[in-house]
């Protein structure tokens, strides 16, 4: 079927070929085109969905192993804070998390405060604390502020010397 | 077939029909209840999804409980799932089962209901206040300035902490109209930026119903496509967010195209209220171009270009050149990244920690190869506004700033357009993002 391409009155690109002149209407066609885009928008949907999904597992598993860390500081430390700091290798994607907490009841940092490292998976709702080291009240956790490194993190270093 | 065989046939169907009603009606409750119980709770007080503000529901306060997680998100897909199924039951029409009253009735208590309530999931309302009243109130340039530079002002303990040294980066006329209502107090910029919001929604919902007639879609089913739609209401609404004026003048466009096709000085004036939205919000722009193309007339282009100068003009005299830099602040937000981006979505997919600046460009380019398409789509006879609805889910998604109240830029378009799997791909970029939100639902931290 071949239709005369059609425009408004005075529609720009009247003199073009037919090939490439404007239409007012979509010519019905084979539906090749619409096939060729549904194909492509349900690939595109399934990767979407495949993310998604891979997300939310992904983010579940992050807040079950942050779940486990702060009871197995709570444990550790046999305090039941609830105003602890996380700090998770999101930039690594590894399983290593710290959490820190004050050593004795205060506001949130202003008392020592003592960090572990958790490493390796959840087992009965905990994670293993293989090291960690202390803080200074009123400190953020950097290595120049750390001190009394135990465990691995005195053996890597992590300390300020 | 005889009159009997036929009025046998049509029995059952009539019997299997009388269901419809009581189904969409329950539908209809759940949908209610569910915005109430998040209004409710959301009044009790600031948690993790109501931001702090002035006390403008208190009189609700005491019935909920302080909104958490668990309860919104229950709430949320209980209100997807009466949304879909209410979508399914109104495209039946043969089964009557939603009456124009009805449907007008629903979206009004959905909307009155998170009207009264407290601002939800969001700061930017505060952000809008806190621009006009740095203007108003502190002689200070909206587009020069954060919020940050008026520590003492009532309003800026409410704005968000990642917005607080940030210029605005919405469009003078926005900034204007959000002027009149500094003076007022912060708790009275509230209330006047929320019915800004519902006369916004209003106004989209009708210009929604005239345009679906216009194109003999059941105007019913269009406006329980938007005005129902959970995230419309509960996100955007909910947080009175500036898009929705920009969707009224997207609509109001629209309907000048379709009311009267042809009429030159309707189509000068629709290509004219586009520029004047994306002057309110600079993604409105996406749609000219579909338009111009479709229409092929030197009318819109006269239009467009009048309200540009217009613009410029009062954006200039108003707030200098940095009124009117929109591509500049386009660029400064397109850097940012939320978790709830596809593409950071996709970069954990293939083992990326997240988002780099070579995936911008990759997403750029994919962004200007799908509106290409489209324009030559259109060129050869497309329906525009498809074209233009397809154009603003895919920003959407190739965003990497990704917040839910985007997602609805492409839905009122596609609630009139001619191509139902705009419709389609619309709700199930909407239905992964709440599925994305449901994490603290599988694994709650305490």
């Amino acid at each position: 079927m071949s239709a005369a391409p059609s425009s408004g009155p005075g529609g720009f690109g009247t003199r073009l070929p037919v090939r490439f002149a404007p239409r007012d209407v979509e010519l019905p066609g084979l539906g090749t085109m619409r096939l060729v885009e549904t194909t492509v928008l349900v690939l595109v949907g399934l990767l979407l969905a495949v993310a998604t999904v891979d997300d939310v597992v992904l983010e579940t598993h992050v807040n079950q192993r942050l779940v486990a860390d702060l009871r197995t500081w709570r444990e550790y430390t046999g305090h039941d804070y609830k105003n602890l700091s996380v700090e998770q290798d999101l930039r690594g994607h590894t399983t290593r998390d710290v959490i820190c907490g004050n050593t004795s009841p205060g506001p949130p940092k202003e008392r020592t405060q003592l960090c572990l490292a958790m490493t390796g998976p959840v087992v009965a709702g905990r994670r293993e604390a293989r090291s960690g080291w202390y803080l200074p009240p009123k400190s953020e956790d950097l290595r120049g502020k750390r001190y009394g490194c135990f465990g691995v993190a005195k053996d890597e270093g992590l300390c300020s010397p | 077939m005889s009159v009997a065989a036929q009025s046998v046939a049509s029995a059952p169907r009539v019997r299997s029909g009388r269901w419809a009603p009581a189904l969409a009606g329950a539908l209809a409750l759940l949908l209610v209840a569910a915005a109430a119980e998040i209004v409710l709770d959301g009044a009790a007080g600031h948690s993790a999804l109501i931001p702090k503000s002035p006390a403008i529901a208190g009189w609700l306060s005491g019935v909920g409980e302080r909104l958490g997680y668990r309860v919104f998100l229950i709430a949320l897909l209980v209100s997807v799932g009466a949304y879909s199924g209410l979508l399914a039951l109104a495209r039946r029409r043969e089964l009557s089962p939603i009456s124009k009253r009805s449907a007008i009735a629903l979206i009004g208590a959905l909307h009155l209901i998170v009207f009264v309530g407290p601002i939800l999931l969001s700061t930017d309302v505060f952000s809008y206040i806190a621009y006009a009243r740095m203007g108003v109130e502190h002689g200070l340039n909206p587009y020069l300035h954060g919020p940050s530079s008026i520590l003492g002002d009532p309003v800026y303990s409410y704005v968000g902490k990642d917005w607080k040294h940030v210029a605005t980066a919405y469009g003078p006329f926005y900034t204007l109209l959000s002027y009149p209502l500094a003076p007022l107090g912060v708790t009275g910029a509230l209330w006047g930026m929320k019915l800004e919001a519902l006369l916004a929604s209003v106004g989209t919902l009708a210009l929604t119903w005239r345009c679906a007639r216009a194109r003999e879609i059941d105007p019913v089913w269009a406006i329980l496509v938007v005005g129902a739609n959970p995230l419309y209401v509960i996100y955007g609404l909910g947080g009175a967010h500036n898009d929705l004026i920009m969707l009224v003048a997207m609509m109001g466009a629209v309907s000048l195209t379709l009311v009267a096709p042809g009429s030159r000085g309707r189509e000068a004036g629709a290509a004219g209220l586009i520029v004047a939205g994306a002057l309110v919000k600079a993604t409105m722009a996406a749609l000219l171009p579909f338009m111009i193309v479709s229409r092929r007339r030197l009318a819109p282009i006269l239009g467009a270009l009048a309200m540009l100068v217009l613009g410029v003009v009062v954006g200039y005299a108003a707030f200098g050149i940095h009124g009117i830099d929109v591509v500049s602040a386009l660029n400064r937000d397109a850097a940012f990244v939320s978790t709830d981006s596809f593409a950071n979505e996709i970069a954990h997919l293939f083992g990326k920690p997240g988002v780099f600046p070579i995936d911008h460009d990759f997403l750029k380019a994919g962004l200007v190869l799908i509106v290409l398409h489209l324009l030559w789509r259109t060129w050869r006879g497309y329906d525009w506004i498809a074209a233009a609805g397809w154009s603003l889910l895919a920003i959407s998604v190739t965003s990497t700033w990704l917040l839910a109240w985007y997602i609805l830029w492409p839905l009122p378009l596609a609630a009139v357009s001619r191509d139902r799997r705009l419709l389609l791909a619309t709700l199930a970029v909407q239905a992964l993002f709440v599925m994305h939100q449901i994490t603290p639902l599988l694994a709650p931290v305490s």
